[in-house]
């Protein structure tokens, strides 16, 4: 049953040879000899058992080195191998944990820093605002006193002017009546009464004020 | 004349007895929980505390591949008291798949039906005593009947429910692990032995032909690394998922 | 199929009739049992892979769900290797 393409010249044929017609070199020595039972070699080679039929000495060879080998992984090797790598990392983790406590208390560090500076910085801006406010008051003080100066000096002038309007306007009237009482003195000949004649100026000039 | 010549399968899984009942795949298996134990005894003799390196490194990688990348997505957290079971199960599987890249051994222990058989069959007792163990004897009933179906048909579904759960996950497993490497197996040796009888062949035009299928044994070969570490990977999620969904009903 | 042809014409007898037999049909066997499997992986990976660039952070739960899915998917490619290995070799 081997397959075997034989070529000759050009053509190719395929055909079935057996081991013996061809090279045959897998046939001379057997590394499965058949014996007698003298011991003595038959010249038959045996083909073993089918390639899926388990051997009973591979399954008894396999099963015992793979169960010596999990019994020692689970009760000997695995557990100190484990314990080192647990070890490892508790360590590991412990180093982390610490350097996040040192990060936690270098911020709480800064945070601190920057209260105390806000504090601070508070302090000044009250400061500031203290003398501004200060400032302020003085300079209002002095704007009214200022302010009530200005107003002081206007009223006088007012009060200086009004007396000089009235000065003016009585030096008018008398003049007026002068001349009235004149020209009354020209047309009827005598001395007519002064009080008449200032009652009439003094009544015609304060309605010709109010007018 | 050029003959191209398959050997029998047998003859390219076999291997002479190095004394009676003791082969080739029987000493890639003791030899992979042998280093195994040792990596790991190495490891946990240095000292945890420092910067792991060299073999405690690759021994830490490894367990925090098999919590953080098979555990956590199937189980959960409660589920990180499987890790020295899953443990040695994707150790011993990783160390039998690689010796079928490794020149001169160029066997994969897991190519032989036996090895894989024998972890999903220790998977299969162990997610069924699980099961009973956190879920009582409801276990059964939790697997064969899940809820949510309706009543008249569960006829058919209990039936396949059983077959899906305690028949085909056992074969699945085993079949999976062991006809990938054997795939595996069968390619390289197909590539091997055409680049041997192109370059050492009669035909002077066919020898610089023998160069592409040495290319492919070389590609293969860089397949397999991952196909061993997959393979390791899926059997142990596998075991996880079933575990897992042993110990806590309705996912 | 010519392979087929010519092996008629060689004219086997019994064994080597039977073994030409089983040689074909063990390779019909895994070739057809390795195209449902094939799409399946195919539509599977390219879903996941659109599911991680639309989620990258999930990209972890969709990776372990896909290779879980793979395993399965592949399990009847590889049912159907074995049938060639038994029925075949």
């Amino acid at each position: 049953m081997l397959t075997a393409v034989v070529t000759r010249g050009a053509q190719i044929e395929v055909s079935f040879v057996t081991a013996e017609e061809g090279e045959g070199e897998h046939s001379i020595d057997c590394e499965f000899p058949v014996k007698d039972e003298q011991g003595h070699e038959t010249g038959v080679c045996d083909t073993g058992p089918s390639p899926i039929a388990p051997e009973m000495k591979e399954v008894a060879w396999g099963a015992g080195a793979f169960i010596v080998m999990a019994l020692l992984m689970r009760f000997f090797l695995y557990p100190r191998l484990k314990k080192g790598m647990d070890a490892r990392y508790a360590l590991i983790r412990g180093g982390h944990e610490q350097a996040d406590a040192a990060r936690a208390s270098a911020r709480a560090e800064v945070a601190e820093y920057e209260s105390a500076l806000a504090t601070v910085k508070a302090e000044a801006n009250d400061r500031v605002e203290a003398a501004r406010q200060i400032l302020e008051a003085e300079r209002t003080a002095r704007l009214t006193d200022v302010n009530a100066d200005i107003a002081a000096k206007r009223d006088a002038a007012n009060a200086e002017a009004a007396a000089a309007r009235e000065a003016v306007r009585s030096d008018i009237a008398a003049a007026v009546v002068d001349v009235t009482s004149r020209t009354i003195e020209l047309s009827i000949g005598r001395v007519p009464d002064a009080s008449p004649i200032r009652s009439a100026v003094d009544e015609a000039m304060s309605a010709g004020v109010a007018q | 004349m050029l003959a191209l010549e398959f050997p029998p399968i047998n003859e390219i899984l076999r291997w002479k007895d190095l004394f009676p009942t003791f082969n080739k795949v029987a000493l890639i298996g003791v030899a992979a929980a042998l280093i195994a134990i040792v990596i790991f005894l190495l490891a946990s003799n240095q000292d945890g505390l420092k910067a792991p390196k060299g073999v405690r490194n690759l021994a830490e990688t490894i367990v925090e591949f098999i919590e953080e990348q098979i555990i956590m997505p199937t189980m959960g957290r409660q589920g990180l008291g499987w890790t020295p079971f899953l443990l040695s199960l994707f150790v011993f599987i990783y160390l039998c798949n690689v010796p079928g890249i490794i020149p001169i051994i160029y066997m994969p222990a897991t190519a032989r039906i036996a090895i894989p058989l024998v972890l999903s069959l220790l998977v299969w007792v162990v997610f069924i005593g699980v099961g009973f163990k956190h879920q009582g004897i409801s276990y059964i009933k939790n697997s064969l009947f899940p809820p949510g179906v309706p009543g008249p048909l569960y006829i058919l579904v209990a039936p396949i429910e059983f077959i899906s759960t305690f028949l085909v996950r056992p074969f699945s497993l085993t079949v999976r692990l062991f006809a990938n490497m054997l795939a595996g197996h069968i390619l390289l040796v197909t590539f091997a032995l055409l680049t041997e009888e192109l370059v050492q062949g009669d035909s002077w035009i066919l020898k610089p032909v023998g160069v592409l299928p040495f290319f492919m044994l070389m590609f293969i070969t860089g397949f397999e690394v991952l196909v061993g570490f997959l393979q390791a990977y899926i059997f142990t999620i596998l075991a996880s998922v079933y575990i897992g969904g042993a110990a806590h009903p309705e996912h | 199929m010519e392979a087929f042809a010519i092996l008629a014409q060689t004219g086997l007898t019994g064994d080597e009739a039977k073994a030409a037999a089983a040689a074909g049909s063990a390779g019909f066997a895994y070739g057809l049992a390795a195209i449902g499997p094939g799409i399946g992986i195919g539509y599977l990976v390219g879903k996941s892979v659109e599911a991680m660039a639309r989620q990258p952070e999930a990209a972890g739960m969709v990776r372990t769900t896909m290779f879980l899915g793979i395993a399965f998917t592949e399990a009847l490619a590889l049912i159907g290797f074995v049938v060639f290995i038994l029925i075949g070799l």
